[in-house]
């Protein structure tokens, strides 16, 4: 008979391992032996593709493996969640629109956060690159995003985040949305002086950021 | 940044050896120490001499193989990697180049 | 308790106690040991850091006999681009020989990418040739592989960066694999015409940049560059500190190239024939000054001690313990230098 920490520990191992056979196997032995599923779902799998994470902040496991257990965890949740009874596991999944600024053609560090946010289970709305101001705050109001993401590679096109900032202000939006900026010039010290509501330091960070911000 | 690298810890360019050893770190791909050992041999000076701005000022007019201060007559650009060349013993791409431009070789 | 000055990884001021940055010293060189699986520190070189990090003076510096040249990447970048100076590349090649008495320098392109250089290669290797006339130093070329260039819209390959977060996985794979062949025609290209005009080395920029494609492009790029010139200088700096794995499976001679750090990186690059290594490690903005240079010391330690050609650690705004600031405090860099070369035993910087 297969117990709660057993299915855990194999959660967590199915995860790493990227292995949606065995993540299969588990959700569904889980569901007809009674476990408790919510408890499945966050320290099991969920806490899986934490350690994969941070195995990939580490250089230990790479972009592709990353995605594919994203991938493995999308399937266990769809199987989990109609068999989970209580809504409060069924929360909405949170909405992050995420653009690299205008003048700055640097998308591959935004693509590795776009990656690591959908493991973690959210919605991403990835508008590219080179992107205005007016077409984030807009395509964020279209979305109903709850967090808007932007990224800066260069030191020029930093001010870009500041300009995002006080266009919401302007436009009487800064409540609405939940503001969180990185790259490579980008610092703590830089998001509070603009006024953003968070700074991811590299991927991991971002996504650690974000999880707090809805928290707030 | 690159004044205060240099302040702190940079052997001094051509007031001193610094090229020559840079010189010589890039044509055997040596290690710093055995970079300097090499450059100090061939210069018939002591390894420390080698950041030594009073003492390889005198050595480099000597040599003519270029300086900071511009003097008549003395070897500048090209000329001074001729000298160089020939001091380290080693192969100098642009002057290998100018050898063969004028048909030296 | 008192407390001493120092710096944050953003470059701000910040005033720490004795435990205080004895604890950041020792978490930042443990945190290096754990990622790089290389050995830590000793006593005596974290005591060392210690009173090199609490050094009343504001500047310190190396003590005599241990100095170190320099390489420079984005050479001619600095003076006439990033500080708006109106003097041509050949004037900064001559101001850092003869005014600021750098060991070496470079000539690079504003638009810092091999690829972009098809069209320009010419002129640059003109330039290459009326700076050698006139310069004693030596004059690397340098530029980035970019590999990130021939993805889509900027190229003509799918991008894979957006393939990936679609979980297509063997597409972004197959994308990176037909770059990869692109980026090494281009750089061999660009890196035979800027030697023959004479260059002294050519210098591979910000290696690793688009992941482990990048990498491999450029180790197979020296490969064929040095069988063609034997004689040529190669530098490598690397973009961060471990091969980012965009693709994950690229080998070299056998070496999955996906998570190298850096004193792994040194070998291949050795093995492809690279005569120059710069190192890179990352600074942590979020972190102490102590944090980061213990960190960074003890990579450029391992890194150095594994490498048979010379090491010179990248040491920027922010990396290698230099705080991310683009005007980075004196007090900050000579720290950096000082313990980079001393305890981190770099051959360079």
């Amino acid at each position: 008979m297969l117990i709660i920490e057993d299915a855990i520990k194999e959660a967590q191992e199915a995860i790493v391992k990227c292995d949606e056979n065995k993540a299969v196997a588990i959700a569904k032995q889980a569901i007809d032996a009674g476990l408790d599923l919510v408890k499945l779902l966050n320290d099991g799998f969920s806490a899986g593709i934490r350690i994969v994470g941070d195995k990939f902040g580490r250089g230990e496991i790479f972009l592709p493996e990353l995605i594919l257990s994203a991938e493995v965890m999308k399937k266990v949740t769809e199987i989990l969640e109609t068999a989970i009874v209580s809504d409060s596991a069924k929360e909405k999944k949170a909405v992050i629109l995420i653009a690299t600024v205008e003048g700055d053609v640097h998308d591959i560090g935004k693509g590795i956060v776009v990656s690591l946010l959908k493991t973690q289970g959210f919605e991403v709305v990835d508008i590219g690159r080179d992107v205005p101001v007016d077409k984030i705050i807009e395509k964020a109001i279209e979305v109903n995003a709850d967090i808007i993401g932007t990224s800066a590679l260069l030191t020029t096109t930093l001010v870009e985040q500041q300009k995002l900032e006080e266009e919401l202000r302007a436009r009487g939006l800064r409540d609405r949305f939940k503001t969180i900026v990185g790259g490579a010039p980008c610092t703590e010290r830089w998001a509070k002086k603009i006024g953003a509501d968070a700074y991811g330091e590299d991927a991991s960070d971002a996504v650690v950021k974000c999880l707090k911000l809805l928290e707030k | 940044m690159a004044v205060i690298h240099e302040v702190a810890s940079g052997m001094g360019g051509i007031r001193t050896a610094g090229d020559l050893v840079a010189r010589v770190q890039m044509s055997k791909a040596m290690k710093i120490k055995e970079a300097k050992k090499y450059v100090a041999e061939k210069l018939g000076v002591s390894v420390i001499d080698l950041s030594d701005s009073y003492l390889m000022k005198e050595l480099r007019e000597e040599l003519d193989i270029g300086h900071v201060q511009v003097r008549d007559r003395a070897s500048y650009g090209i000329e001074a990697k001729f000298n160089i060349s020939k001091v380290l013993d080693i192969k100098i791409n642009s002057v290998e180049n100018f050898k063969r431009k004028v048909k030296m070789i | 308790m008192s407390k001493f000055f120092t710096r944050m990884g953003d470059g701000s001021a910040v005033f720490l106690s004795e435990a205080e940055i004895r604890r950041d010293l020792e978490e930042g060189m443990l945190d290096a040991a754990d990622r790089g699986k290389i050995p830590e520190l000793t006593d005596d070189e974290m005591e060392r850091l210690y009173q090199i990090i609490t050094d009343p003076q504001k500047t310190v510096s190396i003590e005599r006999g241990n100095e170190v040249v320099m390489t420079f990447d984005a050479g001619t970048l600095k003076l006439p681009v990033r500080a708006g100076l109106p003097v041509d590349r050949m004037t900064t090649v001559l101001t850092h020989e003869r005014v600021l008495c750098s060991d070496t320098m470079e000539i690079g392109n504003a638009d810092y990418s091999y690829k972009q250089l098809k069209n320009i290669v010419h002129e640059e290797a003109a330039s290459m040739e009326f700076t050698q006339l006139n310069c004693i130093i030596p004059v690397f070329y340098g530029a980035m592989p970019n590999m990130g260039l021939y993805t889509k819209p900027d190229g003509p390959v799918d991008n894979w960066s957006e393939l990936l977060p679609m979980a297509k996985i063997g597409e972004a794979r197959a994308a990176q694999e037909e770059a990869i062949e692109m980026a090494v025609k281009d750089m061999v290209y660009i890196a035979s015409i800027l030697y023959e005009a004479g260059a002294d080395g050519i210098n591979f920029d910000t290696v690793g940049a688009s992941g482990d494609g990048d990498f491999l492009a450029t180790l197979k790029a020296i490969e064929i560059l040095k069988s063609k010139y034997p004689d040529m200088a190669i530098e490598v700096g690397m973009a961060g500190e471990f091969v980012l794995g965009m693709h994950g499976q690229l080998e070299y001679d056998g070496t999955r190239l996906a998570g190298l750090y850096p004193h792994e990186q040194v070998k291949v690059v050795e093995k492809a024939g690279g005569t120059i290594f710069g190192a890179v490690i990352n600074t942590n903005s979020s972190k102490s000054l102590p944090w980061n240079l213990a960190r960074a010391v003890t990579f450029s330690k391992a890194c150095s001690e594994a490498s048979n050609i010379p090491v010179h650690v990248n040491a920027g705004m922010g990396v290698g313990g230099i705080p991310l600031t683009n005007t980075s405090p004196t007090d900050a860099t000579s720290r950096v230098s000082k313990s980079l070369i001393e305890i981190g035993k770099a051959d360079g910087l």
